[in-house]
Protein backbone atom coordinates (compact mmCIF):
# COMPACT_ATOMS: atom_id res chain seq x y z
CA UNK A 1 0.00 0.00 0.00
CA UNK A 2 2.79 2.80 -0.98
CA UNK A 3 4.17 3.78 -3.83
CA UNK A 4 8.02 4.22 -4.86
CA UNK A 5 8.93 7.60 -6.26
CA UNK A 6 11.78 8.48 -9.33
CA UNK A 7 13.32 11.70 -9.74
CA UNK A 8 15.09 11.75 -12.58
CA UNK A 9 17.21 15.02 -14.01
CA UNK A 10 14.16 17.27 -13.34
CA UNK A 11 14.88 20.83 -13.08
CA UNK A 12 12.13 23.78 -12.83
CA UNK A 13 12.94 27.30 -14.25
CA UNK A 14 10.51 30.06 -13.87
CA UNK A 15 9.73 32.28 -16.57
CA UNK A 16 12.26 32.74 -19.41
CA UNK A 17 14.29 35.05 -20.85
CA UNK A 18 16.82 36.94 -18.62
CA UNK A 19 13.82 37.12 -15.85
CA UNK A 20 14.45 33.58 -15.84
CA UNK A 21 14.63 31.92 -12.05
CA UNK A 22 16.47 28.65 -11.99
CA UNK A 23 14.42 27.23 -9.42
CA UNK A 24 15.55 24.05 -9.13
CA UNK A 25 17.83 20.79 -9.97
CA UNK A 26 19.19 19.26 -12.26
CA UNK A 27 18.46 16.38 -9.42
CA UNK A 28 17.77 12.46 -9.20
CA UNK A 29 16.44 10.60 -6.54
CA UNK A 30 14.87 7.10 -5.86
CA UNK A 31 12.16 6.93 -3.09
CA UNK A 32 11.69 3.55 -1.88
CA UNK A 33 8.56 2.15 -0.77
CA UNK A 34 7.66 3.14 2.98
CA UNK A 35 10.24 5.16 3.07
CA UNK A 36 9.96 8.25 5.10
CA UNK A 37 12.50 10.99 3.15
CA UNK A 38 12.83 14.72 4.24
CA UNK A 39 14.12 17.04 1.82
CA UNK A 40 16.07 19.21 3.88
CA UNK A 41 17.03 23.06 3.11
CA UNK A 42 17.56 26.62 3.60
CA UNK A 43 14.52 28.22 2.79
CA UNK A 44 14.28 29.56 -1.02
CA UNK A 45 16.29 26.80 -2.05
CA UNK A 46 13.35 24.89 -4.00
CA UNK A 47 12.14 22.09 -1.62
CA UNK A 48 8.49 23.07 -1.85
CA UNK A 49 8.72 23.25 -5.47
CA UNK A 50 9.92 19.87 -5.79
CA UNK A 51 7.14 18.58 -3.62
CA UNK A 52 4.28 20.11 -6.01
CA UNK A 53 6.31 18.85 -9.34
CA UNK A 54 6.00 15.36 -6.88
CA UNK A 55 2.10 16.04 -6.68
CA UNK A 56 2.00 16.87 -10.41
CA UNK A 57 0.75 19.88 -9.42
CA UNK A 58 3.70 21.99 -11.03
CA UNK A 59 5.28 20.36 -14.62
CA UNK A 60 8.93 20.33 -14.25
CA UNK A 61 11.16 22.11 -16.95
CA UNK A 62 12.71 18.97 -17.59
CA UNK A 63 13.21 15.31 -16.47
CA UNK A 64 10.31 13.53 -15.23
CA UNK A 65 8.89 12.00 -11.76
CA UNK A 66 7.81 8.76 -11.82
CA UNK A 67 5.72 7.10 -9.27
CA UNK A 68 5.77 3.24 -9.09
CA UNK A 69 7.12 3.60 -12.44
CA UNK A 70 4.78 5.56 -14.03
CA UNK A 71 5.70 8.95 -15.48
CA UNK A 72 3.59 11.45 -13.77
CA UNK A 73 1.86 13.79 -16.16
CA UNK A 74 -0.84 15.65 -13.81
CA UNK A 75 -1.88 15.90 -10.36
CA UNK A 76 -1.47 12.55 -8.74
CA UNK A 77 -4.92 11.49 -6.68
CA UNK A 78 -3.26 8.55 -4.70
CA UNK A 79 -1.44 11.15 -2.20
CA UNK A 80 -2.40 12.91 0.81
CA UNK A 81 -1.15 16.49 0.76
CA UNK A 82 -0.84 19.07 3.36
CA UNK A 83 0.60 22.73 3.44
CA UNK A 84 2.08 24.76 6.13
CA UNK A 85 -0.88 26.76 5.98
CA UNK A 86 -3.49 24.23 6.07
CA UNK A 87 -6.69 23.58 3.69
CA UNK A 88 -9.11 23.12 6.43
CA UNK A 89 -11.92 25.62 4.96
CA UNK A 90 -14.26 27.35 7.95
CA UNK A 91 -17.67 26.32 7.25
CA UNK A 92 -17.03 22.81 7.74
CA UNK A 93 -16.55 21.44 11.43
CA UNK A 94 -13.31 19.44 11.88
CA UNK A 95 -15.39 16.32 10.98
CA UNK A 96 -16.32 17.62 8.27
CA UNK A 97 -13.13 19.08 6.82
CA UNK A 98 -11.85 15.43 7.00
CA UNK A 99 -15.01 14.50 5.56
CA UNK A 100 -14.48 16.57 2.22
CA UNK A 101 -11.52 14.92 1.47
CA UNK A 102 -13.35 12.03 1.01
CA UNK A 103 -16.69 13.99 -0.73
CA UNK A 104 -13.92 15.46 -3.26
CA UNK A 105 -13.45 11.68 -4.14
CA UNK A 106 -16.81 11.08 -4.80
CA UNK A 107 -17.46 8.90 -1.22
CA UNK A 108 -19.97 8.71 1.13
CA UNK A 109 -18.53 10.00 4.31
CA UNK A 110 -21.17 8.53 6.24
CA UNK A 111 -19.64 5.07 5.60
CA UNK A 112 -16.47 5.97 6.58
CA UNK A 113 -17.73 7.29 10.12
CA UNK A 114 -15.72 5.10 11.94
CA UNK A 115 -12.28 5.21 10.54
CA UNK A 116 -12.28 8.90 10.59
CA UNK A 117 -13.38 8.94 14.15
CA UNK A 118 -10.32 6.54 14.95
CA UNK A 119 -8.31 9.00 12.58
CA UNK A 120 -9.14 12.06 15.29
CA UNK A 121 -8.92 9.66 18.01
CA UNK A 122 -5.32 8.59 17.14
CA UNK A 123 -4.26 12.66 17.01
CA UNK A 124 -6.04 13.57 20.26
CA UNK A 125 -8.97 15.28 18.25
CA UNK A 126 -11.98 13.21 19.58
CA UNK A 127 -14.53 15.40 21.13
CA UNK A 128 -13.43 18.07 19.08
CA UNK A 129 -15.25 16.81 15.55
CA UNK A 130 -17.97 19.02 16.00
CA UNK A 131 -15.91 21.94 16.05
CA UNK A 132 -14.87 24.86 13.49
CA UNK A 133 -11.07 25.19 12.26
CA UNK A 134 -11.17 28.99 14.19
CA UNK A 135 -12.15 27.25 17.01
CA UNK A 136 -8.77 25.54 17.42
CA UNK A 137 -5.31 26.27 18.01
CA UNK A 138 -2.73 25.79 15.52
CA UNK A 139 -1.30 22.67 16.66
CA UNK A 140 -5.16 21.27 16.62
CA UNK A 141 -5.19 22.72 13.51
CA UNK A 142 -2.55 20.81 11.77
CA UNK A 143 -3.60 17.88 12.91
CA UNK A 144 -6.96 17.94 11.85
CA UNK A 145 -5.51 18.67 8.62
CA UNK A 146 -3.48 15.64 8.67
CA UNK A 147 -6.48 13.51 9.21
CA UNK A 148 -7.80 15.35 6.33
CA UNK A 149 -4.72 14.14 4.02
CA UNK A 150 -4.79 10.86 5.76
CA UNK A 151 -8.49 9.41 5.64
CA UNK A 152 -8.38 7.97 2.18
CA UNK A 153 -5.47 6.02 3.23
CA UNK A 154 -3.23 6.98 0.44
CA UNK A 155 -0.30 5.41 -0.61
CA UNK A 156 1.87 8.54 -0.65
CA UNK A 157 2.02 11.70 2.05
CA UNK A 158 3.29 14.72 0.54
CA UNK A 159 4.09 17.45 3.67
CA UNK A 160 5.23 21.13 3.23
CA UNK A 161 6.29 22.20 5.93
CA UNK A 162 3.06 21.36 7.88
CA UNK A 163 4.74 22.12 11.71
CA UNK A 164 6.36 25.24 9.81
CA UNK A 165 4.14 27.87 12.15
CA UNK A 166 3.79 25.99 15.28
CA UNK A 167 5.35 26.82 18.60
CA UNK A 168 8.48 24.14 19.35
CA UNK A 169 6.62 22.07 21.97
CA UNK A 170 3.37 21.34 19.54
CA UNK A 171 5.83 20.20 17.08
CA UNK A 172 7.68 18.28 19.35
CA UNK A 173 3.97 16.14 20.35
CA UNK A 174 2.85 16.29 16.52
CA UNK A 175 6.23 14.71 15.45
CA UNK A 176 5.46 11.94 17.53
CA UNK A 177 2.10 11.52 16.62
CA UNK A 178 3.08 11.48 12.76
CA UNK A 179 5.78 8.92 13.11
CA UNK A 180 2.91 6.29 15.30
CA UNK A 181 0.96 7.14 12.41
CA UNK A 182 3.78 6.36 9.57
CA UNK A 183 4.91 2.93 11.44
CA UNK A 184 1.54 1.44 11.85
CA UNK A 185 0.66 2.01 8.05
CA UNK A 186 4.17 2.65 6.18
CA UNK A 187 3.10 5.16 3.68
CA UNK A 188 5.94 6.20 1.33
CA UNK A 189 6.18 10.22 2.79
CA UNK A 190 8.00 12.84 1.38
CA UNK A 191 8.23 15.74 4.45
CA UNK A 192 9.60 19.39 3.23
CA UNK A 193 11.38 21.10 6.47
CA UNK A 194 14.55 23.45 7.60
CA UNK A 195 14.56 21.73 10.86
CA UNK A 196 17.46 19.60 11.06
CA UNK A 197 16.32 17.96 14.12
CA UNK A 198 12.68 17.42 12.37
CA UNK A 199 14.06 15.80 9.55
CA UNK A 200 16.83 13.24 11.49
CA UNK A 201 13.94 12.18 13.71
CA UNK A 202 11.54 11.31 11.66
CA UNK A 203 13.28 10.21 8.69
CA UNK A 204 14.50 7.03 7.21
CA UNK A 205 16.59 9.28 4.41
CA UNK A 206 17.22 12.69 4.81
CA UNK A 207 18.43 15.00 1.12
CA UNK A 208 20.21 17.72 1.72
CA UNK A 209 19.22 20.60 -1.03
CA UNK A 210 21.60 23.29 -1.86
CA UNK A 211 20.66 26.74 -1.81
CA UNK A 212 19.68 28.35 -4.66
CA UNK A 213 19.33 27.38 -7.23
CA UNK A 214 18.56 23.98 -5.36
CA UNK A 215 20.27 20.53 -5.73
CA UNK A 216 19.57 17.49 -3.74
CA UNK A 217 23.56 17.84 -2.99
CA UNK A 218 24.12 14.28 -0.52
CA UNK A 219 21.24 12.05 0.59
CA UNK A 220 21.82 10.75 4.07
CA UNK A 221 20.35 7.47 5.17
CA UNK A 222 19.24 7.73 8.93
CA UNK A 223 19.78 4.26 10.44
CA UNK A 224 18.49 5.27 14.04
CA UNK A 225 15.97 2.52 15.53
CA UNK A 226 12.56 3.47 15.68
CA UNK A 227 10.19 4.94 17.36
CA UNK A 228 12.72 7.65 17.85
CA UNK A 229 11.36 9.30 21.02
CA UNK A 230 13.24 11.38 23.58
CA UNK A 231 15.96 9.07 24.42
CA UNK A 232 17.00 8.09 21.14
CA UNK A 233 17.01 11.39 20.43
CA UNK A 234 19.61 12.30 23.21
CA UNK A 235 21.65 9.71 22.08
CA UNK A 236 25.41 10.05 20.35
CA UNK A 237 24.27 8.27 17.36
CA UNK A 238 21.44 10.85 17.43
CA UNK A 239 23.36 13.85 17.61
CA UNK A 240 26.18 12.49 15.53
CA UNK A 241 23.68 12.77 12.33
CA UNK A 242 22.64 16.23 13.54
CA UNK A 243 26.02 17.61 13.77
CA UNK A 244 27.06 15.97 10.34
CA UNK A 245 24.07 17.71 8.62
CA UNK A 246 24.69 21.05 10.40
CA UNK A 247 28.57 20.80 9.05
CA UNK A 248 27.56 20.14 5.32
CA UNK A 249 25.32 23.30 5.68
CA UNK A 250 27.86 25.49 6.68
CA UNK A 251 29.66 24.08 4.27
CA UNK A 252 27.15 25.63 1.75
CA UNK A 253 27.44 28.86 3.71
CA UNK A 254 24.05 28.51 5.16
CA UNK A 255 24.84 28.02 9.14
CA UNK B 1 -23.31 36.28 29.78
CA UNK B 2 -23.68 35.15 33.63
CA UNK B 3 -28.06 35.89 32.78
CA UNK B 4 -27.31 34.47 29.66
CA UNK B 5 -26.16 30.99 31.05
CA UNK B 6 -28.49 30.81 34.00
CA UNK B 7 -31.27 31.48 31.45
CA UNK B 8 -30.36 28.66 29.44
CA UNK B 9 -30.16 26.18 32.55
CA UNK B 10 -33.98 27.53 33.10
CA UNK B 11 -35.52 27.08 29.42
CA UNK B 12 -32.77 26.17 27.06
CA UNK B 13 -35.45 26.61 24.00
CA UNK B 14 -35.84 30.14 23.87
CA UNK B 15 -32.80 31.11 25.05
CA UNK B 16 -31.31 29.15 21.82
CA UNK B 17 -34.23 31.19 20.04
CA UNK B 18 -33.05 34.41 21.42
CA UNK B 19 -29.30 34.06 21.16
CA UNK B 20 -29.64 33.40 17.37
CA UNK B 21 -32.02 36.25 16.48
CA UNK B 22 -29.38 38.39 18.69
CA UNK B 23 -27.05 36.65 16.16
CA UNK B 24 -29.19 37.47 13.19
CA UNK B 25 -29.55 41.27 13.74
CA UNK B 26 -25.83 41.32 15.13
CA UNK B 27 -24.84 45.02 16.22
CA UNK B 28 -28.31 46.37 16.05
CA UNK B 29 -29.87 44.46 19.10
CA UNK B 30 -26.88 46.17 21.44
CA UNK B 31 -27.47 49.49 19.70
CA UNK B 32 -29.22 51.53 22.61
CA UNK B 33 -26.39 54.27 22.91
CA UNK B 34 -27.04 54.28 19.15
CA UNK B 35 -30.66 54.63 19.65
CA UNK B 36 -29.71 57.41 22.19
CA UNK B 37 -28.23 59.41 19.73
CA UNK B 38 -30.64 59.23 17.57
CA UNK B 39 -33.30 60.52 19.84
CA UNK B 40 -30.87 63.21 20.95
CA UNK B 41 -29.93 64.16 17.31
CA UNK B 42 -34.05 64.95 16.88
CA UNK B 43 -34.29 66.79 19.74
CA UNK B 44 -31.48 69.38 19.41
CA UNK B 45 -33.34 69.81 15.96
CA UNK B 46 -36.34 70.47 17.24
CA UNK B 47 -34.98 72.91 19.85
CA UNK B 48 -32.44 74.83 17.45
CA UNK B 49 -35.50 75.57 14.91
CA UNK B 50 -37.12 77.97 17.67
CA UNK B 51 -33.39 78.88 19.28
CA UNK B 52 -32.22 80.45 16.05
CA UNK B 53 -35.65 81.28 14.61
CA UNK B 54 -35.51 78.99 11.14
CA UNK B 55 -38.30 79.82 9.10
CA UNK B 56 -40.25 76.46 8.64
CA UNK B 57 -40.17 76.93 4.75
CA UNK B 58 -36.43 76.43 4.85
CA UNK B 59 -36.59 73.93 7.91
CA UNK B 60 -39.33 72.45 9.41
CA UNK B 61 -39.33 71.03 13.14
CA UNK B 62 -39.31 66.90 13.30
CA UNK B 63 -42.40 67.28 14.97
CA UNK B 64 -43.99 69.06 12.26
CA UNK B 65 -42.81 66.87 9.61
CA UNK B 66 -44.37 63.73 12.09
CA UNK B 67 -47.75 65.36 11.88
CA UNK B 68 -47.95 67.13 8.49
CA UNK B 69 -46.64 63.84 7.06
CA UNK B 70 -49.40 61.79 8.66
CA UNK B 71 -52.20 63.88 7.06
CA UNK B 72 -50.29 62.79 3.65
CA UNK B 73 -49.89 59.20 4.84
CA UNK B 74 -51.86 57.21 1.94
CA UNK B 75 -49.79 58.40 -0.48
CA UNK B 76 -46.14 58.62 1.22
CA UNK B 77 -46.88 55.00 1.89
CA UNK B 78 -48.02 54.33 -1.60
CA UNK B 79 -45.05 55.89 -3.28
CA UNK B 80 -42.45 54.29 -0.90
CA UNK B 81 -44.24 50.86 -2.15
CA UNK B 82 -43.35 51.92 -5.92
CA UNK B 83 -40.04 53.21 -5.17
CA UNK B 84 -39.13 50.11 -3.10
CA UNK B 85 -40.78 47.58 -5.88
CA UNK B 86 -38.23 49.51 -7.90
CA UNK B 87 -35.36 48.93 -6.04
CA UNK B 88 -35.76 45.69 -4.77
CA UNK B 89 -37.33 44.28 -8.50
CA UNK B 90 -33.82 45.93 -9.93
CA UNK B 91 -31.55 44.83 -7.05
CA UNK B 92 -33.12 41.24 -7.66
CA UNK B 93 -32.36 40.80 -11.38
CA UNK B 94 -28.72 42.83 -11.05
CA UNK B 95 -28.12 39.82 -9.06
CA UNK B 96 -29.66 37.27 -11.19
CA UNK B 97 -27.65 38.68 -13.69
CA UNK B 98 -24.88 39.36 -12.31
CA UNK B 99 -23.23 36.65 -10.49
CA UNK B 100 -23.23 34.39 -13.49
CA UNK B 101 -21.65 36.77 -15.43
CA UNK B 102 -19.05 37.16 -13.00
CA UNK B 103 -18.69 33.33 -12.63
CA UNK B 104 -18.32 33.43 -16.76
CA UNK B 105 -15.71 36.04 -16.30
CA UNK B 106 -13.87 34.55 -13.32
CA UNK B 107 -13.56 31.00 -14.86
CA UNK B 108 -13.36 31.74 -18.51
CA UNK B 109 -10.32 32.99 -20.33
CA UNK B 110 -11.58 34.41 -23.04
CA UNK B 111 -14.45 36.08 -20.86
CA UNK B 112 -11.78 37.44 -18.79
CA UNK B 113 -10.06 39.39 -21.96
CA UNK B 114 -12.94 41.17 -23.58
CA UNK B 115 -15.30 41.44 -21.44
CA UNK B 116 -13.85 42.00 -18.31
CA UNK B 117 -11.61 45.23 -19.41
CA UNK B 118 -14.93 46.71 -21.02
CA UNK B 119 -16.76 46.15 -17.50
CA UNK B 120 -13.98 47.74 -15.95
CA UNK B 121 -14.04 50.83 -18.36
CA UNK B 122 -17.51 51.08 -18.04
CA UNK B 123 -17.57 50.92 -13.92
CA UNK B 124 -16.05 54.23 -14.38
CA UNK B 125 -18.83 55.89 -16.43
CA UNK B 126 -21.22 57.45 -14.29
CA UNK B 127 -24.29 54.86 -14.63
CA UNK B 128 -26.72 57.40 -13.60
CA UNK B 129 -25.79 59.85 -16.84
CA UNK B 130 -27.96 56.87 -18.71
CA UNK B 131 -30.76 57.35 -16.76
CA UNK B 132 -32.71 59.84 -19.15
CA UNK B 133 -31.71 57.88 -22.41
CA UNK B 134 -33.90 55.08 -20.81
CA UNK B 135 -36.64 57.48 -19.58
CA UNK B 136 -36.73 58.70 -23.43
CA UNK B 137 -36.79 55.21 -24.51
CA UNK B 138 -38.78 53.59 -22.96
CA UNK B 139 -41.28 56.11 -20.81
CA UNK B 140 -42.78 56.90 -17.43
CA UNK B 141 -43.90 53.49 -16.20
CA UNK B 142 -41.58 51.05 -14.03
CA UNK B 143 -39.73 49.75 -16.17
CA UNK B 144 -36.72 52.51 -17.26
CA UNK B 145 -36.62 53.05 -13.38
CA UNK B 146 -35.87 49.25 -12.58
CA UNK B 147 -33.41 49.18 -15.76
CA UNK B 148 -31.36 51.88 -13.96
CA UNK B 149 -31.29 50.14 -10.31
CA UNK B 150 -30.04 47.27 -12.45
CA UNK B 151 -27.11 49.41 -13.72
CA UNK B 152 -26.26 50.96 -10.52
CA UNK B 153 -26.19 47.78 -8.80
CA UNK B 154 -24.49 45.44 -11.51
CA UNK B 155 -21.07 46.61 -11.65
CA UNK B 156 -20.29 46.45 -7.52
CA UNK B 157 -21.73 42.72 -7.83
CA UNK B 158 -19.85 41.68 -11.05
CA UNK B 159 -16.33 43.33 -9.88
CA UNK B 160 -16.98 41.33 -6.51
CA UNK B 161 -17.93 38.38 -8.13
CA UNK B 162 -14.88 38.01 -10.33
CA UNK B 163 -12.90 38.60 -7.27
CA UNK B 164 -14.81 35.63 -5.23
CA UNK B 165 -14.03 33.72 -7.75
CA UNK B 166 -10.70 34.12 -8.52
CA UNK B 167 -9.20 34.59 -5.62
CA UNK B 168 -9.21 30.71 -3.69
CA UNK B 169 -6.50 30.38 -1.37
CA UNK B 170 -3.20 28.56 -3.45
CA UNK B 171 -3.26 25.79 -0.53
CA UNK B 172 -6.88 24.57 -1.21
CA UNK B 173 -6.74 24.86 -5.23
CA UNK B 174 -4.24 22.23 -5.04
CA UNK B 175 -5.83 20.42 -2.44
CA UNK B 176 -9.26 20.20 -4.10
CA UNK B 177 -6.90 19.56 -7.97
CA UNK B 178 -4.86 16.43 -5.79
CA UNK B 179 -8.56 15.19 -4.82
CA UNK B 180 -8.92 14.49 -9.11
CA UNK B 181 -12.67 15.78 -7.93
CA UNK B 182 -14.46 17.01 -11.27
CA UNK B 183 -15.24 20.99 -11.65
CA UNK B 184 -18.99 20.77 -10.27
CA UNK B 185 -18.25 18.71 -7.35
CA UNK B 186 -15.40 21.41 -6.45
CA UNK B 187 -17.00 24.08 -7.12
CA UNK B 188 -20.12 23.14 -4.76
CA UNK B 189 -18.04 21.69 -2.15
CA UNK B 190 -14.87 24.46 -2.12
CA UNK B 191 -15.38 27.49 -5.02
CA UNK B 192 -18.92 28.67 -4.02
CA UNK B 193 -18.81 28.55 0.03
CA UNK B 194 -15.13 30.23 -0.57
CA UNK B 195 -16.40 32.78 -2.53
CA UNK B 196 -19.28 33.72 -0.63
CA UNK B 197 -18.41 36.27 1.37
CA UNK B 198 -16.59 38.66 -1.59
CA UNK B 199 -19.66 37.99 -3.08
CA UNK B 200 -21.71 39.60 -0.41
CA UNK B 201 -19.44 42.76 -0.32
CA UNK B 202 -20.97 43.14 -3.58
CA UNK B 203 -24.23 42.46 -2.29
CA UNK B 204 -24.26 44.88 0.25
CA UNK B 205 -22.66 47.52 -2.10
CA UNK B 206 -25.46 47.01 -4.30
CA UNK B 207 -27.98 47.08 -1.72
CA UNK B 208 -27.23 50.82 -0.85
CA UNK B 209 -27.47 51.20 -4.53
CA UNK B 210 -30.58 50.23 -4.99
CA UNK B 211 -32.56 53.04 -3.56
CA UNK B 212 -30.67 55.57 -4.75
CA UNK B 213 -31.12 54.57 -8.46
CA UNK B 214 -34.79 54.27 -7.96
CA UNK B 215 -34.93 58.00 -6.55
CA UNK B 216 -32.99 59.62 -9.20
CA UNK B 217 -34.71 57.89 -11.50
CA UNK B 218 -38.36 58.90 -10.57
CA UNK B 219 -36.06 62.98 -10.37
CA UNK B 220 -35.62 62.40 -14.19
CA UNK B 221 -38.92 61.35 -14.99
CA UNK B 222 -41.72 60.09 -13.32
CA UNK B 223 -45.77 60.24 -12.10
CA UNK B 224 -45.33 58.41 -8.91
CA UNK B 225 -42.21 57.40 -6.05
CA UNK B 226 -41.01 58.66 -3.45
CA UNK B 227 -38.13 60.99 -6.09
CA UNK B 228 -41.27 62.06 -7.56
CA UNK B 229 -43.16 63.13 -4.38
CA UNK B 230 -40.04 64.82 -3.11
CA UNK B 231 -38.97 67.11 -6.35
CA UNK B 232 -43.10 67.92 -6.63
CA UNK B 233 -43.33 68.84 -2.85
CA UNK B 234 -40.33 70.84 -3.04
CA UNK B 235 -41.74 72.71 -5.57
CA UNK B 236 -44.55 73.39 -3.76
CA UNK B 237 -42.54 74.48 -0.68
CA UNK B 238 -43.04 71.92 1.50
CA UNK B 239 -39.74 71.11 2.62
CA UNK B 240 -41.93 69.01 5.65
CA UNK B 241 -42.91 66.73 3.62
CA UNK B 242 -39.97 66.44 1.23
CA UNK B 243 -38.32 65.26 4.78
CA UNK B 244 -40.80 62.68 5.11
CA UNK B 245 -40.23 61.46 1.66
CA UNK B 246 -36.30 61.48 2.47
CA UNK B 247 -36.97 59.51 5.91
CA UNK B 248 -39.05 57.03 4.24
CA UNK B 249 -36.30 56.80 1.33
CA UNK B 250 -33.70 56.22 4.38
CA UNK B 251 -35.89 53.73 6.01
CA UNK B 252 -36.25 51.79 2.31
CA UNK B 253 -32.42 52.23 1.89
CA UNK B 254 -31.99 50.63 5.97
CA UNK B 255 -34.49 47.62 5.52
CA UNK B 256 -33.07 46.36 1.83
CA UNK B 257 -29.58 46.40 3.61
CA UNK B 258 -30.51 44.87 6.87
CA UNK B 259 -32.46 42.21 5.06
CA UNK B 260 -29.30 41.23 2.90
CA UNK B 261 -27.18 41.55 6.34
CA UNK B 262 -29.40 39.03 7.75
CA UNK B 263 -29.09 37.12 4.03
CA UNK B 264 -25.70 37.05 4.95
CA UNK B 265 -25.35 35.98 8.53
CA UNK B 266 -27.32 33.25 7.48
CA UNK B 267 -25.14 31.80 4.39
CA UNK B 268 -21.71 32.33 6.17
CA UNK B 269 -21.90 32.37 9.78
CA UNK B 270 -18.29 30.51 9.53
CA UNK B 271 -16.64 33.88 7.95
CA UNK B 272 -14.89 36.40 10.76
CA UNK B 273 -16.59 38.96 9.77
CA UNK B 274 -20.00 37.71 10.83
CA UNK B 275 -18.10 35.98 14.05
CA UNK B 276 -16.22 39.09 15.38
CA UNK B 277 -20.58 41.47 15.43
CA UNK B 278 -21.67 38.59 17.98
Amino acid sequence: MSASIDIDGLTKVFGSGPEAVHAFGPSSLHIGKGEFVSLLGPSGCGKSTLMLIIAGLLEPTSGEVRVDEKTVTGPLTDIGIMFQDNTLVPWRTVWGNVALQLELRGENPSRHRQRIESLLASVKLDGFADRHPYELSGGMQQRAAFCQAMVHDPDTLLFDEPLGKLDAMTRESIRTDLQTLWLSKRPTVVFVTHSIEEAVQLSSKVCLITPRPGRIDRVIDIDLPYPRDLDVKSGADFVGHVREIQAIFHGYGVL
Amino acid sequence: MATASSSLDRDPETSRSRRSLRFLLGGLSRSWMFLAFFVGFFIVWEISIDLFGIPKYILPKPSEIAVKSWADADRLLYYTWITGLEAVLGYIIAILLAVPLGLAIAFSRVMRQTVYPFFVSLEMTPKIAFAPLFISWLGFGLLPKIIIVILVCFFPIVLNAILAFTSLAEELERFVRSTGAGPTRAFFKVRLPAALPQCFVGFKYAAINATVGATIAEFIGSDEGLGFYIQIVTGNMRPDLAFAGIFLLTLLGLALFGIVSVVERLAIPWHISVRRKT
